[in-house]
């Protein structure tokens, strides 16, 4: 059965960066980075998907019809450092920064997944805390606070930013560092109302939250690392 | 494939987003929204009705016609009840399950979750129910009847019945944790 929604949900998350890449001068080899991402999201949703299977149902990981069926789960996280290392390996293999070519990506991909919570709307309503101020998704009685649409717009707001960043020469590790803290951030602080089942923490929630506390960690790390090479420059 | 380099750094003037950029973004947004808003709702007009029979025992699969089935939710009238169409060899119910288990345990007593194996071997059902170590209530469906008169599309469907024994939502497809926390969000409610 095809799912319509996630269909379209996915046609939008190509076509929305797509555009904004070809608008950004800044990405001038417009071609090469749609192409670069297209490989990076599918290899994404690829490991993300293994790696759900594997946690969930090791059995099924020698099925191919029950690792198809990709709304039955993607990983985040683990599909994102798999994107970040399929774009890496591609820099390296054409004698390009990975860094340099990962800043580039990071403010398109960020529009990509605000277009992918977005568009929520389209496959199940964007649920979320029942509330007075929201929409009621398909067959549902409540309203809800859609919290897909706040975390695309946030999300969205991120994007600018990072672009900003990027394009007024801020270190590239720093660029995808804060992007990544930014990511993360969002979605422990969306996780916290999304709707779940019992009262711990989701698996979602715990890994976003381990990311930012990571991420932020290098960053500190980096920037310390950096104060003593500038003294030294300095003398 | 040939990967041509990406520049890092602009070297020109930016001139901002294009005015066509912009419109072609607000195309997308209004035709989600338009999706979003016109798209017909899953509610459907099934409604349970004749003599009430008890729950079958948790932890068990119990054989039940079409019938009986609907005896059951009219037994259990006053409780939402979420009914899952299953199958061993349903590639999404092998995610949905643990998920429907999980509820099972958190909710019980707030809402009651019927699994119905159909179109499967019962054996196969039963092996699938061992593996996964599934304690709400299930019921097998031989001949096909129940699925029949729920107006069944696909595998897996959950049908979420409200207290008072109507039919609230039909979601076709796996499962999200998401979307089966809203359900239970809005049948609280």
């Amino acid at each position: 059965m095809i799912d319509i929604g996630l269909l379209a949900s996915m046609v939008v998350v190509i076509i929305v960066p797509a555009v904004f890449v070809r608008a950004w001068p800044e990405s001038a080899v417009a071609t090469g980075l749609i192409d670069v991402a297209s490989g990076a999201l599918l290899i994404g949703i690829a490991v993300g998907r293994l790696v759900a299977v594997a946690i969930d149902d090791p059995g099924s990981l020698t099925s191919i019809s029950d690792l198809l069926i990709i709304r039955s789960g993607v990983e985040f996280w683990p599909g994102v450092v798999a994107g970040i290392g399929w774009i890496a390996i591609g820099a390296r293999r054409d004698d390009v920064s990975p860094a340099a070519r990962l800043a580039a990506i990071t403010a398109p991909a960020l529009v990509a997944w605000a277009c992918y919570e977005a568009t929520c709307l389209l496959r199940d309503g964007c649920p979320g805390p029942v509330s007075s101020i929201g929409l009621r998704p398909d067959g549902l009685v409540q309203r809800m606070f859609p919290i897909g649409l706040g975390v695309a717009a946030t999300a969205a707001i991120a994007a600018a930013t990072v672009r900003r960043w990027h394009r007024r020469g801020l270190p590239d590790l720093l660029v995808i560092g804060l992007a990544l803290v930014a990511l993360a951030m969002i979605r422990s602080v969306a996780s916290i109302w999304l709707p779940h089942i019992g009262d711990g923490l989701t698996r979602q929630h715990r890994t976003s939250i381990a990311v930012a506390v990571i991420t932020s960690m290098g960053l500190v790390a980096l920037r310390l690392r950096a104060k003593p090479a500038a003294m030294l420059d300095d003398s | 494939m040939v990967v041509e380099p990406v520049i890092a750094h602009e070297s020109e003037p930016i001139s901002g987003t294009s005015r066509r950029t912009k419109l072609l973004a607000l195309l997308a947004l209004v035709a989600i929204v338009g999706y979003a808003a016109t798209r017909p709702s899953s509610e459907s007009s099934f409604q349970a009705s004749g003599p009430a029979v008890p729950l079958p025992e948790v932890g068990q699969l119990t054989e039940l016609s079409a019938d009986d089935f609907e005896g059951v939710l009219v037994g259990l009238r006053g409780t939402p009840v979420i009914v899952n169409i299953w199958a061993s060899w349903c590639a999404p119910c092998r995610t949905e399950t643990p998920l429907l288990e999980r509820t099972w345990q958190a909710h019980r007593g707030e809402v009651v979750i019927l699994g119905v194996a159909s179109k499967d071997v019962f054996a196969s059902s039963l092996t699938f129910m061992n593996e996964f170590g599934v304690t709400y209530p299930n019921v097998f469906d031989r001949s096909g009847d129940i699925r029949a008169r729920l107006g069944l599309r696909g595998f897996p469907t959950t049908y979420v019945f409200g207290a008072d024994g109507t039919l609230r939502t039909t979601i076709v497809g796996g499962l999200t944790e998401q979307r089966l926390a809203a359900v239970l969000e809005d049948l609280r409610g």
